[in-house]
């Protein structure tokens, strides 16, 4: 008796614990958003509500974060649906076809993903340059696929090694090709699979930091997270209101899907890391 | 439709928007200009762009950047090296300037000069034969100047007899009774605080100290001499300031950057101040401590030197790969004209890069201090004109902060800096 | 993952093989020209004196031989391992502890791990911000909850001393990793049979002695799993460091991925590659150990 009741304190003390530790910068973010003044917490001056961060951040251009939030979403929504097709072809092939270095790939797959992007970055910048691809959007998505590719086919080749080979029989009973098997047969037993994939692929190129910082230099190619990052003040005057406005309104998404779908994306990390 | 026909699709649309997109250089509708800084230059230069394209119809565009000067450079630097057609007008921090008119990316000015019939005289002569000139060539122009500069409440210096200080010794004898008076009512007084935190701002200042007793960088042929006598004692001097005679406080050298030593003078907890010009008008704010009691003064020297103050500032050029460069020049010399410098000055409280505007009688109303900077901007000091200077100072911020820190001696430091800057300058010496 | 599909075991291995090469050649295609041909690029480069304002020139080893010498790029090294030294160990324990609490049948369950997981959701960038914020000298969260402890009568300069900016950056990278490590570490412990719990209960074995017996040995591979992919990460740290600290005061939090970029940054591609690829081998040296040293593990066992 003693023993449960000291586990369950200790348990809903740690959830509470856990709970704050997660959320208060959040909070204080959604605070300084809604503040006239950032320094709200010294002793001087008092905490007013307004409204006025969020409505600069949505309506001046100059700050252009209308145009950030578009380019992040074209950039990161491409990019996550090509990667899941992409890995979900060669998932298939590795799951169920006959060749050699099966595992090798796999393997392989995994080594790059190892690479630090720094080791990347420098020439793929020179090659987008030569090209004249500086400041477009292919040239942010073309490496993106490329990066989350790894974990995305390892993902996937966890969830299709699960789906019984019986739906494969039935399929080529009814004459169908590899490939119609696995747009029609595979895909669908595998959605909520590939739907944990696109979110993860999603999440990564929406958060995706240092190709973005050095592959646009200007706001029509810009995407958020350099955009926030680089939301500056002169000698200690930073616009923390505009900057914690505009984190809000582009973590708002991304909270609502989290809470939504955690149970696809845990399921989708798991499956990766069980393969590891 | 199979699912390999629909990634194929995919793929190919991918492949067509890029190359539509334009897969080489693409001509831009109109001049693009880049700057950055706080909200309200950013304003004034939005301003200016709207007047310009208002008056001559020429169709111009300002690109925002972010405050931090690295983060300006870049993004300059990225597109530059891309050969891109956009930027096609800039700023350029003089601490950089060198690189980008090294690497080939400034348009030369001297024939849109010739042909506008603009007069490069008007410019602090100074400024534009060091800063503005590669290679013989005219590549840049200043849009504002900057030096360090004395601040000093000239009400304590008033009350107790005191002349502002024209040499370093006269500084310390003054700070100290000063400082040891008001210690009693004011524990966080010090008599001069000045950027000793271990960045760029600390170079600005070594430089000034070391100039003023005859030394500084010395380059000259491929090689880079820090180590020198003046520069030795100077560097120690600035130790002391410190740790013997106790003027600067303790967290000069980890914290004092040019807005910490900004709040300290403004709140009255310091005599003497090193600063840029752009403090004078916070100063004097209505809600400032010390408004209207303070003055500025050249730096003081050394016995047997003379003033020097490190030379700052932003300059405009044009890019060499520009699909614009007629109408990207017009800019420039709107940018340059009597009335926009007048303009900055007045609004922004910038100095600006023509001298002539100094002697304006409006300008004087309102800004009487700018006679006093006048003087100054005609004798800066520039840190080396190299393209790699910023690795340099990179390489001896952390040697000449040990001595402040009392870690290292002023000569071991120095030994060690000279050795680090001679290896990068081997490095990228042209060879 | 054999094939055992009848009629397809019948297919010809050409058929089969033609088909694998057309459905895994998109994969390799984009991984070959976006990953592997940078990667030799940099190489390649690394060997090169390539700036801006000089004629390009084959050096060979000379950038890697600069290493030795300069000292900024040591003590980035310093700063990055000491960094995973520090913040992997964190985020491991946090992490099993966040694991624990996952795993607990509570009614929260759902409402705990969405919320957890929301860290590591979000941009680096932004949480960097905020964490900017939170430790701001004047009036971030951080002084002020120091303040309201009564811990010190002055403002803590958090970002503006060397020990400050580090123990800055450390809480805020475990912040926003250890969610990642406690999913990963949930996955083993729901792999651990509840039946050895009930059987501990019934052997009347403590909950220490639950936690040090079943739950810790039985985590172990999950545990160097996620000690793995995390010292990699670690190693490679850049987005946290740039926006938080500026690899500042003084260039104590530069990590050396930071160091790389700013090389690119003023043109000097010959010598930020060579960085890039030391990196690149500590993440390999690295890895080597860690798989040496799970051999010995289980054989230990």
């Amino acid at each position: 008796m003693k023993d449960s009741t000291a586990r369950n304190s200790l348990t809903y003390t740690g959830i509470v614990l856990a709970l704050l530790f997660c959320l208060l910068p959040f909070i204080y973010m959604a605070a300084v958003s809604f503040s006239t003044r950032a320094d709200f917490l010294t002793v001087e001056t008092p905490f007013t509500f307004t409204l006025d961060n969020f409505r600069a951040v949505l309506t001046d251009t100059s700050l252009h974060f209308t145009a950030y939030f578009r380019n992040s979403m074209l950039i990161s929504l491409v990019s996550a649906a090509i990667c899941v097709a992409i890995a979900s072809l060669a998932a298939y092939a590795i799951t169920r076809l006959e060749f050699p270095g099966r595992m090798l790939l796999l393997f392989f797959a995994l080594a790059v993903s190892m690479f630090p992007q720094i080791g990347i970055v420098g020439y793929l910048y020179k090659f987008m340059a030569s090209v004249g691809w500086v400041n477009t959007p292919q040239a942010l998505i073309l490496p993106y696929i490329a990066w989350i590719l790894p974990l995305s086919l390892w993902i996937l080749v966890s969830y299709f090694s699960q789906i019984p080979r019986e739906l494969d029989k039935a399929a080529f009973m009814d004459g169908c090709t590899y490939r119609q098997t696995l747009i029609r047969v595979i895909l669908p037993v595998a959605a909520p699979g590939v739907f944990s994939v696109f979110l993860l692929s999603f999440i990564f190129a929406f958060n995706e930091f240092m190709f973005a910082l050095m592959l646009t230099t200007n706001y029509k190619a810009r995407t958020i997270p350099v955009g926030i990052a680089l939301f500056q003040g002169l000698h200690g005057q930073t616009p923390w209101g505009n900057i914690m406005a505009a984190s809000v309104i582009t973590t708002l998404p991304v909270v609502i899907l989290t809470l939504i779908f955690q149970r696809r994306i845990i399921g989708g990390l798991t499956s990766g890391a069980l393969k590891g | 439709m199979t699912g390999k026909k629909i990634l194929v699709c995919l793929l190919l649309g991918v492949v067509l928007a890029a190359i539509s997109s334009g897969c080489g250089r693409r001509r831009t509708p109109a001049v693009t200009f880049v700057v950055g800084g706080a909200p309200a230059e950013i304003d004034f230069w939005q301003n200016l762009v709207d007047e310009f394209r208002q008056n001559t119809g020429i169709q111009i565009e300002l690109l925002r950047q972010p405050t931090d000067t690295n983060q300006r450079r870049q993004g300059l630097v990225t597109s530059l090296r891309a050969r891109e057609t956009d930027p096609d007008v800039f700023l350029m921090d003089i601490a950089w300037l060198a690189q980008f008119a090294a690497s080939g990316w400034l348009e030369p000015l001297d024939e849109h000069v010739t042909a506008a019939g603009f007069d490069t005289a008007t410019f602090f002569p100074g400024v534009v034969d060091l800063a503005d000139r590669f290679e013989g060539k005219l590549v840049a122009l200043p849009v504002y100047v900057d030096g360090g500069l004395l601040y000093y409440r000239k009400d304590l210096l008033e009350k107790y007899a005191f002349q502002p200080p024209q040499t370093w010794q006269e500084l310390v004898n003054q700070s100290k009774s000063i400082q040891a008076d008001m210690r009693k009512s004011d524990s966080a007084f010090n008599g001069f605080v000045w950027q000793g935190a271990q960045y760029e701002g600390l170079i600005c200042n070594w430089l000034e100290f070391t100039s003023s007793n005859g030394g500084g960088f010395a380059v000259s042929d491929g090689r880079i001499t820090l180590d020198s006598s003046a520069n030795v004692a100077a560097t120690q001097f600035m130790s002391d300031l410190i740790h013997t005679y106790k003027i600067s406080p303790e967290n000069t050298y980890t914290e004092m950057k040019e807005e910490e030593v900004r709040r300290h003078f403004q709140e009255g907890h310091a005599l003497f101040e090193r600063n840029w010009p752009y403090a004078w008008s916070l100063h004097q704010a209505d809600d400032s401590p010390v408004n209207g009691k303070t003055a500025i003064a050249p730096l003081p020297h050394f016995e047997g030197g003379r003033s020097v103050s490190t030379m700052g500032g932003w300059h405009i050029g044009l890019s060499q790969y520009s699909d614009r460069k007629q109408e990207a020049f017009e800019f420039v010399k709107f940018v340059l004209s009597y009335d926009t410098q007048k303009r900055l000055a007045l609004t922004l409280g910038w100095n600006p890069g023509r001298r002539d505007v100094y002697n304006d009688s409006e300008l004087l109303a309102e800004m009487p201090h700018f006679a006093a900077l006048k003087s100054v901007f005609e004798n800066l000091q520039p840190r080396p004109l190299l393209p790699y200077y910023t690795l340099i100072s990179d390489a001896i911020q952390p040697s000449i902060n040990s001595v402040l820190a009392g870690t290292l001696s002023a000569e071991e430091a120095l030994a060690q800096a000279q050795r680090k800057a001679q290896q990068i300058m081997d490095q990228y010496e042209k060879q | 993952m054999k094939s055992n599909n009848p009629l397809r075991q019948a297919d010809p291995l050409t058929s089969q093989l033609r088909a694998a090469a057309l459905f895994i050649a998109p994969l390799l295609l984009l991984i070959g020209l976006f990953i592997l041909i940078p990667v030799i690029g940099t190489i390649i480069g690394s060997l090169f004196r390539d700036v801006a304002f000089l004629p390009r020139r084959f050096v060979g080893l000379a950038n890697y031989g600069r290493l030795f010498s300069d000292d900024r790029f040591w003590q980035a090294v310093r700063f990055t391992l000491l960094f995973i030294a520090i913040s992997v160990p964190l985020e491991i324990v946090l992490g099993l502890a966040l694991a624990l609490l996952m795993d607990a049948d509570t009614p929260v369950r759902g409402l705990l791990r969405a919320c957890v997981l929301i860290p590591w959701a979000i941009p680096a960038a932004i949480s960097g911000r905020t964490w900017e914020l939170i430790y701001n000298y004047s009036y971030g969260l951080a002084n002020a909850i120091a303040r309201w402890l009564h811990v010190s009568s002055d403002p803590v300069n958090w970002l503006g001393t060397s020990f400050g900016a580090f123990s800055a950056v450390i809480v805020a990278d475990v912040w926003k990793t250890t969610p990642f490590v406690a999913i990963i570490l949930l996955a083993g412990l729901q792999a651990i049979p509840k039946e050895l719990y009930q059987q501990a209960r019934v052997d009347r074995a403590g909950l220490f002695t639950a936690f040090w017996s079943i739950t810790l040995p039985l985590s172990r591979p999950v545990v160097v799993v996620a000690l793995l992919f995390r010292t990699i990460d670690g190693l490679r740290i850049f987005d946290l460091v740039y926006v938080l600290t500026h690899g500042g005061p003084g260039g104590s939090t530069t990590s050396v991925s930071l160091y790389a970029y700013e090389y690119f940054l003023t043109s000097d591609f010959g010598y930020g590659s060579a960085i890039s690829i030391v990196l690149f081998l500590m993440a390999l040296a690295l890895s080597l150990v860690y798989v040496k040293v799970g051999r010995f593990g289980p054989q230990a066992q």
